[in-house]
Order: structure tokens, then sequence, then C-alpha cells
């Protein structure tokens, strides 16, 4: 097992895959970081001070005043509601939510690359796995060996799943070292909020604790691999499914694209929150904000989740071991 | 492709995997955690000033501060602060906390908030609009502005205006603080003779309240709208154009000093 795990390793390697994908994220990081710094460069101009306190203070005003407007979805005004009252309570207990420094650039960055970015980068390397060995043909050389059908399967998946911790990893350790040589590398022990609840009558703040954020970044870090875990296999399956890559590639394309758009607007489709891809927003519930259906919380996604990673793999080991090979 | 190499990369790779599930664990864990640590309160404002280059100006009130009305979306108080930045030449920076529909008994609720009182503290110049929501309250000041309703009503607000002022006071013993009085927008209406007897009224009690602080100046714009309205006025028949809120920049500008 240890042989074949190495041998994938050493595919994987060989095909420089990891290196174009930290090429990818390093490039996209370099982009954000300079999309934001401009950012808070023309707040800073606009309201003519740096004072964290002033501005939250001004955002605050300006939630207040778009919701008095009439025109607007109920759905959005919750949502503002939720965040209206939340930036009020950081700004009461003197914590500033999004205090400046690489370690809260990680947080932004990971939260937003959740649901579409870092499953994109997986599904690089995940929807191939098994189908590439097809259009080569050494999937015969591969299976004419005297080992199960299942281990070489296996050591297929583990790879993966190392190849994902990596892949996380090289995201962690490339947005700390862009943002940082712009923003700054301090910020580890910031404290930041966490526990609020998202209710029916809007949000409760009474289990909000007060937390460091290298704690709260490794909670992140452990859900989002949790989330690529999930997507890469779901594409391990389509690979092992469906013998062209890019077919395989394109079907989970599409299912990670409608996600995104679902999440804007099933909230009255309630079933639509057994789809995996609704339930991707892991790190939402960590920070806090309403969730695209009602009724929705942290374990119910990750049990979804669960259900459709169980599944993927079941369909994978058990069509790899019974499938014809020619 | 050498062995060790692979080797290495598979062990880190394990490592961080690890890591990442000690992660998920905690995630899930802290979410589900009974018990929260307390979460320290700080009512104290700090009393830390920070290096301020230039006028800070602090505006409070309703759509009128907000700047409802105005295509450019800048209000009195933008324009203000434009002519400010001219004539002085120097930075001036402004904070903007005029909420639409706001009525002096919310106002009243909002100089008490902590920041707010922050802002307030660090002001050199306060810009106050307040009244016109509980006097016209969307229109249905119109129909009972006679009653004795009014009179309750208004009791109230002189109530709330003078907590305000004692507020931003207590928070700033030296910052000029203008309050812009009220118009009356339904003047050319068929009532708006008598309507104008009450907002005098108001601006009149106003002024007495304003006259009870020290550096608390009523600003009247009673006068500005009274002959030929509609043209002063936005497509709402309510708040001040552009043209109208350069109005009240203008006198507002002519008071200042420095």
């Amino acid at each position: 097992m240890n042989k074949l795990i190495q041998n994938e390793m050493m595919k994987l390697i060989a095909k420089k895959r990891l290196i174009v994908i930290a090429l990818i994220i390093g490039v996209l990081v370099m982009l954000f970081t300079y999309a934001q710094y401009k950012q808070v460069q023309t707040q800073r101009e606009k309201l003519g001070t740096s004072d964290w306190r002033t501005i939250l203070q001004q955002q605050i005003v300006d939630t207040t005043n778009r919701l008095s407007s009439s025109r607007m979805q109920d759905e959005w005004k919750k949502q503002l509601q939720i965040s209206l009252k939340q930036q009020q309570y950081y700004l009461d207990h003197d914590i500033n939510p999004a205090e400046p420094g690489a370690p809260t650039f990680m947080r932004v960055f990971l939260e937003s690359s959740i649901d579409l970015f870092i499953p994109l980068m997986v599904m690089v390397i995940a929807s191939d796995l098994v189908s590439s060995e097809h259009s080569l043909g050494s999937i015969k050389l591969l299976l004419t060996r005297p080992v199960k059908r299942w281990k070489v399967l296996l050591s297929k998946y583990i790879t993966l799943c190392l190849a994902i911790s990596l892949i996380i990893a090289i995201s962690g350790i490339l947005s700390y070292l862009i943002s940082g040589a712009v923003f700054g590398f301090k910020g580890w022990g910031a404290p930041i909020l966490t526990g609020f609840n998202v209710t029916e009558s809007g949000l409760n703040t009474s289990a909000v604790k007060l937390m460091s954020m290298w704690r709260f970044l490794l909670m992140d870090f452990g859900l989002v691999w949790f989330v690529a875990i999930v997507v890469g296999s779901l594409s391990f399956m389509l690979s092992v499914l469906i013998r062209s890559t890019a077919a395989g590639m394109g079907v989970m394309l599409a299912a990670l694209i409608s996600g995104a758009i679902l999440t804007n607007m099933v909230s009255s489709w309630e079933s639509a929150k057994y789809l995996f891809m609704v339930n991707l927003r892991l790190t939402d519930y960590m920070k806090g904000t309403a969730p695209p259906i009602e009724g929705m919380n942290l374990s119910f996604s990750i049990i979804v989740l669960f259900v459709w990673w169980a599944a993927a793999l079941f369909v994978s080991f058990f069509v790899f071991t019974k499938k014809d090979v020619y | 492709m050498n062995k060790n190499v692979i080797r290495s990369i598979t062990v880190i790779a394990v490592l961080f995997c690890l890591l990442w599930l000690i992660g998920l664990g905690s995630a899930v864990g802290e979410y589900y955690a009974g018990k929260p640590a307390k979460v320290p309160e700080t009512n104290t404002v700090s009393k830390k000033v920070e290096n301020k280059k230039g006028l800070t100006i602090v505006a409070l009130g309703d759509s009128l501060t907000r700047g409802t009305g105005d295509e450019t979306g800048k209000g009195y108080v933008g324009m203000l602060l434009d002519e400010i930045k001219e004539k002085s030449k120097r930075p001036a920076q402004l904070t903007n906390l005029g909420i639409n529909g706001q009525t002096s008994n919310q106002l009243r609720k909002q100089v008490q908030q902590t920041e707010v009182g922050r802002q307030i503290q660090k002001a050199d110049i306060v810009l106050v609009t307040i009244g016109g929501n509980d006097l016209f309250r969307g229109g249905q000041g119109l129909t009972d502005f006679k009653t004795k309703e009014i009179a309750a009503i208004e009791k109230k607000y002189l109530d709330n205006l003078k907590f305000t002022f004692e507020q931003i006071r207590k928070n700033n013993r030296e910052a000029n603080v203008f309050f812009i009085g009220l118009y009356n927008p339904f003047i050319d209406l068929d009532q708006g003779k008598e309507m104008s007897k009450v907002v005098r009224h108001w601006n009149y009690d106003s002024a007495e309240v304003s006259a009870a602080f020290p550096k608390i100046i009523f600003v009247p714009t009673f006068d500005l709208f009274e002959l030929k309205v509609s043209d002063y006025l936005y497509a709402d028949k309510f708040h001040p154009n552009t043209k109208g809120y350069r109005l009240i920049a203008e006198r507002v500008a002519s008071l200042l000093t420095w």
C-alpha cells in the first residue's frame, strides 16, 4: 500500500500540477491584495480618516439608511439587518471586525474562496486522477499487477486527500506571505467574535464569544479543507464514471457554479438544502451571516456534505472494482 | 525523480492533513461548545485623541443631513464641506451620521451611543437637523396641526432636543454647534399659512432651547423657502433639491469662523 501511494505521489508531482496551482493561487492573491489595498485607500480618502471606529460607525449609518428604503426585497433586508446588528455589536465591544494585517486578509480570502475557487483548484487534480489513466492507456498496466483493484483506487484517493491538504496549505502560506508584504504580518492575536446565531427573529448575540485570530483561522482552514475533500471526492467519482476528463470537469464545474447561483435564489425552495452545492459556505456559519435557506446550520451542512462524500466514495469503489476495462 | 523528495512531500502533506483535521474538529467543537466565555463590556469612551489634521465635522439628524433630494447626493453637509475645504485650504473630515426619517426621539437614542459620543468628542463643528419628521410625520402633520395633539408632540420634541444638546455639550464643550431650523415645504398649499404659523412657533421654541446652551447657534431656514418654495424642492415636494441645499449650505457657511 505504501508503495502504491508513493507511486501515485510520484505521478502527481511529475505532472507538475501542484506548481501550476500554486502559480494560479499566487497570481490571484496578488490581484486580491492589490484590490484590497486600493479599497482601503479610497475609503480613507473618502472619509478622511483611517480610524476604524469612524469607518464602522459610518458603515452602520449607511446601512441604516439603506434599510429605510421601501423598495427592498425582504431577503436582502433581513441580511442587512443581521449584518447591521453584528457591526453594532463589534462597535459596542470596541473590537475591530477587520483588524488590518495578513491574518485578516487570509480570513477574507478563505471565506470568499471556499465555495468556488478552492474547489476549482481541487478539481484540477481530482478530475483526471482515474480518467487520465484511461486516456493514456496506462490503466491496463496498473491493473495487471497482482494488487487488488480497491487498493489501487484507495491509493489514488489517499493521494488526492494529501494533495488537497497541500493545496489548502499552499493557499494559506501564499496569501499570508503576499498580503503580509503589503498589510504587515501581524494580527494573529487580534480578537474576533464568533457564535452569532441567526434565528427567525434576527440575530441572537447571547452565545457570542471572543476568540484569537489564529484559532479562528485554524477553524476556517479545517472547514475549507472539509469542503475541498467533499468536492474532490465527487469529482473523483466522476473521474471514475466518465472516461473523458473534460466531460467530468464540465459536470463538476456546472454543479459548482449552479451552487453559487442557487444560494442567491433558493430561499423559498426548501428541499434545495439537500444539494451539496448550497452547503459549501461553511465558514459563513462561523462568521454569523444568514444561511441561504432558513433552518440550515453548521451540523446540518456538515451532515449533508458527509452523506454526499460517503455516496461518492461508495459509487467510486463499487464501479471501479466491477468495471470492465478494455 | 528523487525518492526522498517524494517522501518528504508526502510527510508534509500528511502533517498538514492532520492539522486541518484538528481545525475541523475544533470548529465543530467550538460551534457547539456550551458556555461562551464572557465578552468584555467596554462602555468607556477612549480618551485617546488621535493626531488630527484639519477640521472635523460631525453631522447629526434626519434626511436633510443625509442629503435626500439632492441629485449630487451631497446635501447641505457635503456642500458645506467642499466650501470649508476650499476656503480654509485645510483638510476637513466629515462624519455624516444622519439617518433618513429620524425623529427627535431616535436622535436622543443615537447621541447616547458610545461611539457617536466619541465622534462628537473630537468634532470641531457639529451640524444638526431634526424636527421635520416630528412635525410633518410624512404629511400627516398637514391634517392635525391645529389639534391639541401637536402641542404634546412639540413638548416631547423640545424635551428631546434639550437632551440631545446636553449630550453634545457633555461630550464636547468647545465645538460650535449649528442647529438648522425648519422650513415649511407646504407653504403653497391651501393650509400653508396656518402651517407656517406652527413651523414658526417650533422654530421660535427651538431657538430658545439652543440659546440656553453656549455656542449652539440656531440657523433659520424658514425665510429661504418662503418665496418660490417649489423652485427649491425636490420632486417629493418635501425635501430640498440641489438648489435648496445650496441655500442652506451658504447660510451656514456664512456663520463659520476660523
